[in-house]
């Protein structure tokens, strides 16, 4: 009888995940570090009790705990920072790798991106599987379970990361996993301020704006949470309107399930017209108010 | 004080293409630095050179990343020497695998060190995972998401910028950092600094002469590039917008 | 023969390709036309990735670096960004100063430019009424009874000379007269009492400072001639035969950027229900224009092969600047032609190419001239 072991910090993931646990396995255990486990969407949650003011890391001796009482043949997790971090040294001390961001798990063989989504690789791993994934993939699976939580006392790590301080970056912008139109802000725009223009045609299409990795990394523009791609946002929009932007395979992979394609890009040549469904060729401050105007 | 940087060598992605039978096309793609390894680099030099002590470089990459030219590249940017396993068995190597490899480079090499760093993931797969298990192997704490760090005796204070807050955590030492590329910008290397690392010692060989297992626990079975969704297409010129807005105004209906 | 490259030398050329591409893009390179200046973050990315020193002296802290090397690093730089950027004009002139010039004055322009990442003198020979035909120039120093100079005279098609912090202007000593060929090289600051400046507007190349240079009663003391008294112009022209070089790698790169935009666009485009490419007309202007670059690039490098082997090239760069500037204007030509009516807007980059490039058929000596050199040398070599 297969067993899961699901990690995951926010509720969808932890739904979301449990339910493709239980597509491979009978048995599918919850861990949750930070925050309370949902119940009801796997066969026992474990709460893990983490002190206030602790890094979640320090909960790995803790989560391990429950890995060796569970002795899952799979889990799965939630790749956010602290998690890669508890997972990753679960599988080290079960001797597995980590298969990072699956798009899909057949039976045993789990399919991931290759070089930004320029290939998709399939792999089966021995021992103990890990993957991660966002709980995207299993959006659509059911979950069931009970309603038992265990709580889990702190058990003191050895080596020890202290948290100082943190600082709440204010989320600005929308969840664009839930977004039915994006407009997608990239470095065809030339100044800071033309992104009025994104914006007002977000707001003329009933959606929100989002942005290439260096509009947010490299020019500091738009807020970490709204890039889209490879190590990003994956969204699956309705309609993605692509403003400025060239088309990168990195970028494109993460837009690649949405459901029509526009592009807006001066340079003719640009990668994204072979991509996309409609595209105009133009400067996104010329061509932006003469579609609001249409519209 | 001793930095390492824990950096791949990887295709350049720009110049695969993909074959008839959708396998990737290498041959026309040279090998470079994976790209988040550079701010990688840049922060493990800047790190040395703030705390005057020596950077140094490991790497578990293919076969075609242990030439001169690759050598002279990665040391033109502020390491002071080279360990690299180049061996095709590295290439897909899962990231146990990768793991152990680098931790067996450090601790023949460079065991004295006081902090690796690693990028955030590396332009293949991109899972931010080999930094976590090397730090698991080599029993030493990790901070991932890392865009500062400093020093102080044993301890290193490093700034983390998650999604939606930005921590401050203070690391015992031996420890393990993976950086985000705001950390540092690569410098670029200029010909003072290429003529010098053709000096600079490096140690370049294949796994087994390393002493690094490449046997593996994930098999790959097939990479190959996807069908991709078929897109329509249909480009117009900038005085066509009615017949854009017109499409568009359809898809958002 | 052996064609390929050092390590070091396509390791520096990735090191250029990424310069290009930080600093780089369309909007920065217009904003630098119409301000005839590059930005300060440029400049300083510049001298801190030690691409400002190659070609000095290491005597006087630059870096020693072959001819062929600061060729390639010059053709990648225009072919990477497409454009004019001041900075290897800016290196000959300080190659001047550090060759020719005092110890003192050879580390006060190092200094300069390692303070400022800018270019730190602008060189002054042509005149209004002197350009090839240099004994027509009416500059002219002359020594005071307190044993100063005096300088009065016009200098014309400066580059640089708006941004320099220093002017190295040739004049002749004491006589303006044609028949004068006493000339001596002398560094002063722009910013001297009697230097004004005159803006000169260029059809192409505008992102590079180009004036008139008026000299009024400038005075000097013997501290600021460069090199020997009457020697000005002899030691000039032994960098010249480089400076010819660089400006055919400059439009070697910039012809071979505007073939790299017109090529693939012919895979783009689509007319008469095929792209382009395949029109036969359309593939014979590409062959037309690969076979300029393949040719300027093999004779630019074993020109330079030539100096850096210690040969003159008297002849062979003549020939060289006569052939490449009028053929890489020619490919840019071409590419405009396969771009049609869109390669004559300024929606694409063709045309200021096209436009920078018919200025180097003038830049370091007009074709003409190179054929006056070459033809005069060319009849010696085969006369019996």
């Amino acid at each position: 009888m297969a067993k899961a072991l699901v990690l995951a910090e926010s509720v969808d993931a932890q739904r979301a995940l449990a339910a493709g646990a239980r597509t491979v396995a009978d048995e599918v255990a919850l861990v949750v570090v930070a925050g309370a486990p949902e119940t009801g969407v796997a066969d026992k949650a474990y709460d893990i009790q983490l002190p206030a003011g602790e890094a979640a890391e320090n909960a790995y001796e803790t989560v391990k705990s429950v890995f060796d009482q569970v002795a899952p043949e799979v889990v799965f997790f939630e790749p956010t920072a602290s998690l890669k971090v508890i997972a990753g040294k679960l599988a080290a001390a079960a001797g597995s790798a980590i298969v990072a961001n699956i798009t899909a798990l057949e039976g045993n063989v789990a399919t991931n991106a290759y070089f930004g989504g320029l290939a998709e690789k399939k792999q089966v791993a021995s021992g103990v599987a890990f993957y991660s994934n966002t709980g995207a993939l299993f959006a659509e699976a059911a979950a069931s379970g009970t309603d038992e939580v265990e709580a889990v006392a702190f058990v003191e790590p050895a080596q020890k990361i202290v948290l100082k301080g943190s600082n709440p970056v204010v989320l600005e912008g929308a969840d664009l996993t839930k977004s039915d139109v994006i407009v997608g802000v990239g470095r065809g725009f030339a100044e800071q301020d033309q992104l009025k223009l994104a914006e007002d045609l977000a707001a003329k299409v009933g959606g929100d704006c989002g942005c290439s990795r260096p509009v947010a990394e490299n020019l500091g523009w738009m807020p970490r949470n709204l890039y889209i791609g490879v190590s990003g946002v994956e969204a699956a929009p309705k309609a993605y309107i692509a403003a400025g932007i060239s088309g990168q395979m990195q970028h494109m992979v993460g837009v690649k399930n949405a459901g029509t394609i526009f592009a807006i890009n001066k340079d003719a040549n640009a990668p994204i017209f072979k991509q996309c469904d409609y595209g105009i060729v133009g400067d996104v401050t010329a061509i932006i108010p003469e579609i609001i105007a249409a519209l | 004080m001793k930095i390492v940087a824990a950096i791949k060598v990887v295709p350049n992605d720009e110049a695969i293409s993909v074959a008839g039978d959708r396998t990737l096309d290498y041959s026309k793609a040279a090998q470079q630095i994976s790209i988040y390894d550079l701010n990688a680099i840049e922060a493990a030099a800047q790190l040395a050179a703030a705390n005057g002590g020596s950077a140094v470089a490991i790497s578990a990459s293919g076969s075609k990343a242990g030439d001169a030219k690759m050598k002279k590249g990665i040391l033109s940017r502020g390491l002071d020497e080279l360990f690299m396993i180049a061996d095709d068995a590295m290439v897909t190597a899962d990231s146990l695998t990768t793991a152990k490899a680098l931790a067996k480079l450090v601790q023949d090499n460079a065991a004295d060190y006081d902090v690796i760093i690693a990028g955030d993931g590396s332009a293949d797969v991109y899972a931010g995972a080999v930094s976590v298990q090397l730090a698991a192997v080599l029993g030493v704490p990790v901070v991932n998401n890392v865009t500062k760090i400093e020093v102080n005796g044993s301890v290193a204070t490093v700034e983390r910028t998650l999604d939606t807050e930005v921590q401050t955590l203070e690391v015992p030492l031996p420890a393990v950092l993976a950086v985000s590329p705001e950390i540092a910008e690569p410098r670029i290397a200029g010909m003072k600094d290429i003529l010098a690392a053709g000096k600079k010692p490096a140690t370049i060989t294949d796994a087994a002469a390393a002493g690094a297992e490449t046997a593996g626990v994930v098999a790959v079975e097939e990479i190959k590039a996807p069908v991709p969704a078929p897109r329509k297409c249909e480009i117009y010129g900038a005085d066509d917008v009615a017949k854009f807005a017109e499409a568009l105004a359809a898809a958002i209906r | 023969m052996d064609f390929s490259l050092t390590d070091e030398q396509e390791l520096l050329l990735e090191s250029i390709d990424e310069f290009a591409e930080r600093y780089f893009d369309e909007d920065t390179i217009k904003a630098m036309y119409e301000n005839h200046d590059c930005p300060d973050e440029i400049a300083d990315a510049y001298r801190d990735a030690g691409f400002g020193y190659m070609g000095l002296p290491e005597s006087v802290g630059g870096i020693d670096t072959d001819y062929l090397t600061l060729a390639l690093m010059t053709e990648r730089l225009y072919h990477k960004t497409g454009c004019m950027t001041p900075f290897m004009t800016a290196m000959l002139a300080m190659k001047d100063i550090a060759d020719f010039g005092t110890e003192e004055q050879a580390a006060m322009i190092m200094e300069r430019y390692e303070q400022s990442g800018r270019c730190v003198a602008a060189l002054g020979i042509s005149e209004p009424a002197a350009g090839s035909d240099n004994n027509g120039m009416t500059t002219c120093v002359v020594k005071q009874e307190d044993g100063t100079y005096v300088m009065n005279g016009q200098k014309t098609w400066v580059t640089n000379g708006a941004v320099a912090q220093f002017l190295l202007i040739i004049a002749k000593d004491e006589s303006p007269a044609y028949e004068n060929n006493k000339y001596s090289m002398w560094l002063i600051p722009a910013d001297s009492e009697g230097v004004s400046i005159g803006y000169l507007d260029k059809v192409g190349q505008q992102a590079i400072s180009f004036v008139d240079v008026f000299l009024d009663n400038v005075k000097m003391t013997e501290a600021n001639r460069v090199g020997e008294a009457g020697k000005g112009f002899y030691l000039l022209m032994k960098n010249f035969e480089f400076e010819r070089c660089l400006v055919v790698a400059q439009g070697l790169g910039e012809a071979q950027a505007a073939m790299d935009d017109a090529a693939n666009y012919v895979s783009e485009r689509v007319a008469f229900g095929k792209p382009l490419a395949a029109n036969p007309l359309v593939r014979d202007l590409l062959v037309e224009a690969e076979t300029i670059l393949e040719n300027v690039r093999t004779y630019l490098y074993k020109c330079c092969w030539m100096l850096d082997n210690g040969q003159s090239i008297r002849s062979e760069v003549a020939m060289l600047k006569r052939y490449a500037t009028k053929g890489c204007t020619r490919v840019a030509d071409i590419a405009m032609s396969v771009y049609g009516g869109l390669g004559y807007t300024n929606e694409v980059r063709i045309g200021r190419i096209w436009k920078d490039l018919r200025g180097n058929e003038f830049a370091g000596g007009a074709v003409e001239v190179m054929s006056y050199i070459a033809g005069r040398e060319i009849v010696k070599k085969y006369k019996k």
